[in-house]
């Protein structure tokens, strides 16, 4: 530490003379005589600055976690509230487990009062083109109608039916006409105010 | 299960070989034709002549009507014979050796950029002249000529059996591109001259004819949302149904028989959710007809316009029905055999547009769906089966009243096919395409 002291004149000097180009350097000023309340001071403002850069590094970082957690858990709400929802053949009542991924919009869209869904209902290619047009849109109005039952709001919510004409899978066997009857849910409004749930 | 309903002695339909054949009944539903299978005359088409030379135009005009004929399943239509064993001269002991009980003959004349067809009808049995008529066709060339010789067909038909024909007619139907997408196409009613009338790259579903064949009303999901649009299929100028009352799915437009009012179904409403009328030709007055919490969907016209069958889903999932009401709204009734906690799975009603038969499709056996007739005199308490063969779905009559197009799903692809009440034979109208919801036209007129 006594180093620091006597260092920083010299620098100065060095700095000085640089400034002066080509002039012979000035005698060096005579050492300060020691002074403790001097250096105190000094090592104590030096401690300060460090620690106030340490404590805006990690404000910084946690501000940067805390943004990338917000964001994160945005992202999962938001992916919470698009998740399908997936119904037995030719029936339009929610199963239970659509009723857990249902469950977990309820807790989101509280906490996001802005946020308004349209609910998309949608048949297997079984059974007649209108009746399921018909189907898609009970199916649709079933979330609707377990969502309002948590009591949100009705207009937050539209709903439309696009029959069997939007398969996710083209297959005409069982696996793809499961993945086919299904609700799914797309933001209109406050995608940008998604919260997570409390 | 079905209720157990008269089940009476069935007729295979679909093929020749099977027919007069016994079959395991299933119950509720007997196979079978819809008007009693009756002896068909044999009808020959002597070959045509031609005033100027038109030799090439004159048998064109032959093949069509020929082609016509034998698809009005009224006649068995004899192979046609070479002219020179035939000769000029109308010789009725010949055609009558030949089996022929009805003779087509026609001359083709030059008149201007057009042609003049004279055709006779002769009845071979009594060897006279039955009727005659003469028709202004335009050159081959004209988009217009087919359908022109198809309407000699009709007045052929009408000749012989006083009845409606349906060769001048054609089919609208869904049809899907390899991007998802449906749009309305049209088909003659030979399975020929295949056009596209939409192309809006969306969902699009229930094309539906006007009564006077000019117009087509159809579900489109362009805005986002389905509702109901109306297109001239001359023009192609196309207008929205203002009768848009808040949220809710419009579809399954379909016209009253004086072309004036349509109705359509309103699901998912915030208000009411049913089947509407609509003053389209005034854009006003809207009624609500029948719905409730549950779902009331594909209604559609009695001839005399006075009552609409329609589809139900208020006995719950799975189990929709098909039932009447006045087309002024009122109590309803069930068509299809249904009663409490049976079941049964009956859609896609069309109403013939002479007679008291509706046609459907139901869910017949092991998950098959099959075409289905049933008549208002007996109640709908029996239920004729067209097909036998695959899945079919979406029945719609010709302007004939004894054809029904419908969709057809076999284990190489989906198709448009037509079969006939009255014989129960089939014809592929259009195969291997993804196709869907048709409606065939009433009796085209002269543009």
């Amino acid at each position: 530490m006594i180093v620091r002291r006597f260092l920083v004149p010299l620098v100065a000097a060095i700095l000085v003379v640089g400034a002066c180009g080509g002039d012979p350097p000035p005698p060096p000023a005579p050492p300060p005589g020691p002074d403790m309340d001097s250096l105190r001071a000094y090592q104590d403002s030096v401690r300060r600055a460090e620690e106030a850069a340490r404590a805006e590094a990690a404000r910084l970082a946690a501000e940067r976690a805390a943004e990338a957690e917000r964001q994160r858990a945005a992202a999962a709400a938001r992916a919470t509230l698009e998740e399908m929802v997936f119904f037995d053949y030719d029936i339009s009542e929610v199963r239970d487990d659509a009723a857990t991924v249902l469950r977990a919009k309820v807790d989101i869209l509280r906490a996001s009062p802005q946020v308004r869904i349209r609910i998309e209902g949608h048949a297997d290619e079984r059974g007649a083109t209108e009746y399921n047009l018909a189907l898609g849109n009970r199916r649709a109005e079933a979330i609707r109608q377990f969502l309002t039952g948590f009591g949100l709001s009705e207009n937050r919510f539209e709903i439309v039916s696009f029959g069997e004409g939007r398969p996710l899978a083209q297959g005409s066997n069982e696996g793809s006409w499961a993945r086919n009857r299904r609700g799914q849910f797309v933001i209109t409004a406050g995608a940008n105010a998604i919260n997570p749930a409390e | 299960m079905l209720m157990a309903l008269t089940v009476s002695v069935l007729l295979m339909t679909g093929s020749a070989e099977a027919r007069g054949q016994q079959t395991d009944q299933i119950p509720g539903v007997s196979l079978g034709l819809v008007y009693a299978e009756s002896y068909l005359p044999a009808l020959a088409v002597k070959p045509f002549s031609s005033t100027f030379g038109g030799v090439g135009l004159a048998s064109e005009v032959e093949a069509i009507v020929a082609q016509d004929l034998r698809y009005s399943d009224r006649f068995e239509v004899m192979d046609s014979l070479p002219a020179g064993l035939i000769g000029d001269q109308l010789d009725y002991t010949l055609w009558d050796r030949l089996g022929a009980v009805w003779l087509v003959t026609g001359q083709l004349e030059s008149a201007g950029e057009d042609f003049v067809f004279a055709a006779e009808l002769h009845d071979v049995v009594y060897g006279e002249l039955r009727e005659s008529g003469r028709f202004r066709i335009p050159a081959q060339s004209d988009e217009d000529f087919r359908m022109v010789v198809h309407r000699v067909s009709d007045e052929i038909v009408r000749w012989a059996t006083g009845e409606q024909g349906m060769a001048a007619s054609r089919i609208a139907f869904t049809m899907t591109d390899s991007e998802g997408n449906k749009d309305v196409h049209l088909i003659d009613s030979d399975g020929l001259n295949l056009t596209r009338l939409t192309d809006f790259g969306s969902l699009l579903e229930s094309p539906s004819w006007s009564p006077d064949g000019r117009k087509v009303a159809y579900t489109s999901w362009r805005s986002g949302y389905p509702r109901i649009y109306e297109m001239n299929v001359a023009t192609g100028s196309e207008r929205m149904l203002a009768a848009v009352r808040g949220a809710g799915d419009y579809i399954t437009p379909a016209y009253h028989p004086d072309g004036r009012t349509l109705a359509f179904s309103v699901l998912g409403s915030d208000a009411r959710s049913g089947i509407f009328t609509y003053d389209f030709e005034r854009d006003c007055c809207l009624a609500y007809l029948s719905g409730g919490p549950w779902y009331d969907f594909s209604p559609t016209y009695s001839p005399d316009g006075r009552w609409i069958a329609f589809n139900t889903q208020r006995f719950g999932d799975a189990v929709p029905q098909v039932m009447l009401m006045p087309s002024e709204g009122g109590s309803a009734e069930t068509l299809s055999p249904y009663e409490y906690g049976s079941g049964g799975y009956f859609t896609a009603p069309d109403w013939s547009p002479n007679s008291d038969l509706v046609a459907f499709h139901g869910r017949i056996e092991r998950g098959r769906y099959h075409v289905l007739v049933a008549s208002l005199e007996d109640d709908g308490r029996v239920l004729r089966q067209l097909t036998t063969e695959g899945n079919n779905e979406d029945p719609s009559w010709a302007p004939d009243g004894r054809h029904l197009v419908f969709v057809g799903e076999r284990s190489w692809g989906y198709g448009l096919f037509v079969v006939d009440v009255g014989t129960g034979r089939i014809r592929s109208l259009i195969a291997g395409r993804r196709v869907g919801v048709p409606d065939w036209s009433p009796a085209l007129q002269a543009r």
